[in-house]
């Protein structure tokens, strides 16, 4: 097994995979499991000063299903944590007693600078290794605070710099994904004094209605809500959020990245675009902690086979081949071919070709085959996306020269 | 109708459970979608799988049901039990990746599910047009007296028996064919405004002529095959020699306590090899017979039923005992034994199957007291009465296109005109049939 070791703000974790600050990472009780089963660190579920009393709604979550597929996305309604202050304190300390060698950032939300300050010393205090400021849950029912503080630039500045003045340990701050630019709470943060910068917190969102009572679900006693939505399908939005932020000059932060990773190949490829620590909650809510070991493992054996020593050596290694489209080669251009020796004759290909490409294909109907015209293939290769035969359709580079036939306008 | 009810409560008694919604839409995402989908040409009844798994699939569920229940009267009959390995999921496409679609289980679902969810899509029609009589209540009778019904024409069906169905109650044991499930589906039909007169043979020379003094313009012959084919061997009066219609028809009928008890602890063979002989092999084990034997002359590969029959049959513990001929009952009074004599298998015979060849001196008896004969079927001859249609190989002659006999007035469909059958094979004659009626019903009004 390879050495999974990194560096993150001075710190040293034993392996970049972290659980995010939500449910998964409530108490002691649970992250000691986490820990056990393989979790290099926590954020742990965030702390408040139970100033306003923590009530979540109920129910809390809803899922998003897609055909067959269950739970591709999680909405959320949860709050905070509703434990009491010292409980969590307690609990942070038990655990740096306990795991010594595993990472504990806590995870703070202050609804004033007094506030955030009491949290942030205490935290310190109660020996937690890093904070995590909270400026991005989309749904806490307490005005002022969570992602509206993320989308108001200035006070992301103004509560990281509070915090910063009263400890110690590095600070990471938590951006909300409900906005346009990123980069530009990320840069706030950093005035402020942001030792690091983790993203994505969730989106919002509204994931299903009830057809019979209209009612949005969660349907908290007949009320719904727009709230943060997670899972498998915000990944791509994450890893875009990964992208920028890592390619921006001027921000310079290491990044903890979170959205939607279940696997080692999705923890692999937030590493690619910037990311040194990744943080995890809705995979375990529909898995459990088991699944960190099959990223260890993964990201282990992938490092051995491409020659990687370290996981601080893969971090950003895609990013130089992140472009903009306007820098693509126009010039080269290519079309499918199909292996037809191994076709079953479904005509998925068929039809999508007709009614979503270029109408490159005709359909044998005797042999159920289709027929590839290859001057109007778009090599949009939406055909391999959909054919059921693994690895039947290919795409081929054409000759330079080689010209595409258009549709033709409709003459009477 | 609600969107949100999961689980069908049980129209299936004992049969084997069905899907869930969940379970369906599992089952619906395996499907490739096919282009001029093969499986939906593979229904003898137009039923269109290819479009009711793609509606599952895109959570059109009222349309799915919709989709199957317009084509086909008997949607939760045939997705139960179709040999759709012969039909729709043999041409499955999925198939040549690992496995075919469950086909018929959707399509059972499907229908459970809208009679869960209380949706029925086929609305009534008042019948103010023609009138049409049916003769029989089984799938090809109900399924032409449907599609008059919601076509606006006054259907009745007449029955011989106590309750409808044909051999779909009469033939078919309960643990295959729930008595709800079958009630449910004939309901429905009686529903669109169809007169069912049970007990009520169409008997004598001219039966069919004396309806149509009554005013039925038009008549469909679907009695079905009553009459079994006998060994006729040595012993066959025997008590406890009996046909496998007597078997399952008494079964599902008024002699259950007097069956069950000449079957409990006793020892049953049962003679054939294609459905209903597993139908009442199955049956007799389960209502407690001590061992039950099914005696087939030529090998397991032969026999018609269908492998999951086959299968479901060996392990439920029948025994099979193959390449055996039985050849005389013996007893006194009752049936003691069977004598068999084993066979082996010479050239291929007109069903293309290898003909079976008795082994001389091989004869050996084994002790029964229950013999089931599971044989072919044939019309009741009295049937050669009621109208003078022309047969042909003892089996009704009636065209290809329109199910017409040679009496314009009168037309035929299901066992009658085929031999033994499928269900689905008989709904497909009774909406052909239907439509040609109309026809023939709207001409001779113009």
């Amino acid at each position: 097994m390879k050495d999974l070791s990194i560096d993150f703000c001075g710190i040293k974790f034993i392996n970049p995979f972290m659980l995010s600050s939500s449910p998964v990472s409530n108490c002691a009780e649970m992250i000691a499991r986490a820990f056990d089963a393989g979790w290099g660190g926590v954020a742990y579920k965030t702390l408040g000063t139970q100033v306003e009393k923590i009530i979540h709604p109920s129910p809390r979550l809803n899922k998003y299903n897609n055909q067959a597929c269950r739970m591709v996305g999680l909405q959320n309604v949860e709050q905070i944590s509703d434990r009491p202050l010292e409980h969590n304190l307690k609990d942070i300390s038990w655990l740096k007693k306990h795991y010594p060698k595993h990472r504990v950032v806590a995870s703070i939300m202050g609804f004033s600078n007094k506030e955030w300050e009491i949290l942030a010393k205490s935290a310190e205090d109660a020996g937690a290794d890093m904070l995590e400021l909270n400026f991005s849950c989309p749904h806490m029912a307490i005005e002022g605070s969570g992602s509206k503080v993320g989308q108001a630039f200035d006070l992301v500045e103004m509560f990281t710099e509070t915090v910063k003045k009263v400890t110690t340990i590095p600070v990471m701050a938590k951006m909300t994904p409900n906005i346009t630019d990123m980069n530009e709470p990320a840069m706030y943060a950093k005035k402020g004094g942001a030792d690091a910068i983790s993203a994505i917190n969730t989106l919002a969102a509204v994931t299903e209605i009830g057809l019979d009572d209209l009612v949005p679900k969660p349907n908290v006693f007949g009320k719904g809500a727009i709230s943060g939505y997670s899972g498998p399908c915000v990944k791509p939005i994450a890893l875009r959020f990964m992208a920028e932020m890592a390619m921006n000059p001027d921000l310079g932060l290491p990044i903890s990245g979170i959205g939607g990773i279940e696997t080692w190949i999705d923890a692999l490829e937030f590493l690619l675009l910037g990311a040194s620590t990744i943080q995890v909650t809705t995979g375990i809510i529909h898995y459990g902690y088991r699944i960190v070991e099959d990223m260890i493992e993964g990201l282990s054996d992938y490092m051995e086979e491409k020659g990687f020593n370290s996981v601080s050596d893969i971090v950003g290694k895609a990013l130089p081949n992140v472009h903009h489209t306007d820098e693509f080669d126009l010039m080269r251009q290519g079309v499918v071919e199909y292996d037809l020796d191994r076709c079953i004759g479904c005509g998925q290909c068929y039809i999508i070709c007709q009614d979503g490409g270029g109408q490159a294909l005709s359909w044998d109907a005797e042999n159920r085959r289709p027929v590839m015209d290859e001057d109007r293939c778009l090599s949009c290769i939406a055909c391999s996306f959909i054919c059921p035969v693994e690895d039947m359709i290919h795409y081929k580079e054409m000759p330079k020269g080689w010209v595409r036939h258009d549709p033709e306008p409709m003459e009477d | 109708m609600k969107q949100s009810a999961e689980r069908a409560p049980l129209f299936t008694d004992e049969m084997e459970e069905g899907f869930t919604l969940t379970l369906a839409t599992e089952e619906a995402a395996r499907c490739l979608l096919c282009f001029d989908a093969p499986c939906s040409q593979a229904c003898p009844a137009g039923t269109d799988p290819g479009s009711f798994i793609r509606k599952l699939r895109f959570r059109n569920v009222t349309g799915a049901i919709r989709t199957i229940k317009e084509n086909n009267p008997f949607g939760w009959t045939c997705g139960t039990v179709c040999p759709t390995a012969k039909l729709c999921e043999l041409a499955c496409s999925r198939t040549a990746i690992d496995r075919p679609i469950q086909i018929g289980k959707l399509q059972r679902f499907l229908v459970e599910h809208g009679w869960t969810m209380g949706f029925s899509p086929i609305k009534n029609q008042q019948g103010t047009r023609g009138k049409v009589a049916v003769i029989g209540s089984g799938p090809a009778g109900l399924s032409c007296a449907r599609q008059l019904a919601i076509n606006g024409y006054q259907v009745t069906v007449f029955e011989k028996r106590e309750q409808p169905g044909g051999n779909l109650r009469y033939g078919i044991p309960p643990f295959r064919l729930s008595e709800k499930g079958i009630r449910r589906e004939i309901d429905e039909i009686i529903s669109l405004g169809v007169t069912l007169k049970t007990q009520t043979p169409i008997e004598g020379m001219g039966g069919l002529d004396r309806l149509q003094e009554e005013g039925f313009q038009a008549i469909f012959l679907s009695p079905g095959l009553w009459n079994p084919i006998r060994l006729g061997i040595e012993g066959s009066e025997l008590e406890g020699v009996m046909s496998a219609t007597e078997f399952l028809g008494g079964l599902r009928g008024d002699q259950v306590s007097q069956i069950e008890g000449m079957v409990k602890g006793r020892i049953v063979a049962v003679i054939g090899g294609g459905s209903v002989a597993m139908d009442a092999a199955q049956w007799a084990k389960k209502i407690g017979a001590r061992d039950v034997y099914i005696l087939y002359r030529r090998s397991y590969k032969e026999m018609p039923a269908e492998e999951k029959e086959k299968v479901q049959a060996l392990n439920d513990g029948i025994h099979f005992l193959i390449l055996t001929q039985p050849v005389k009952y013996t007893g006194k009074v009752a049936l003691e034994g069977v004598v068999c004599r084993r066979t082996r298998l010479g050239t291929p015979d007109a069903s293309s199957r290898r003909r079976p060849e008795e082994i001389p001196g091989s004869d050996f008896e084994m002790p029964v007291d229950i013999a089931i004969e599971a044989l072919a079927t044939r019309p009741d001859p009295t049937l050669k009465e009621i109208a003078s249609v022309t047969w042909e190989n003892n089996l009704i002659s009636a065209s290809e296109e329109t199910r017409q006999t040679s009496i314009p007035w009168i037309y035929a469909g299901g066992d009658i005109i085929r031999g033994p059958a499928l269900v689905v094979e008989a709904v497909a004659d009774g909406k052909k049939a239907a439509q040609a009626i109309m026809e023939h019903l709207e001409g001779k009004g113009e």
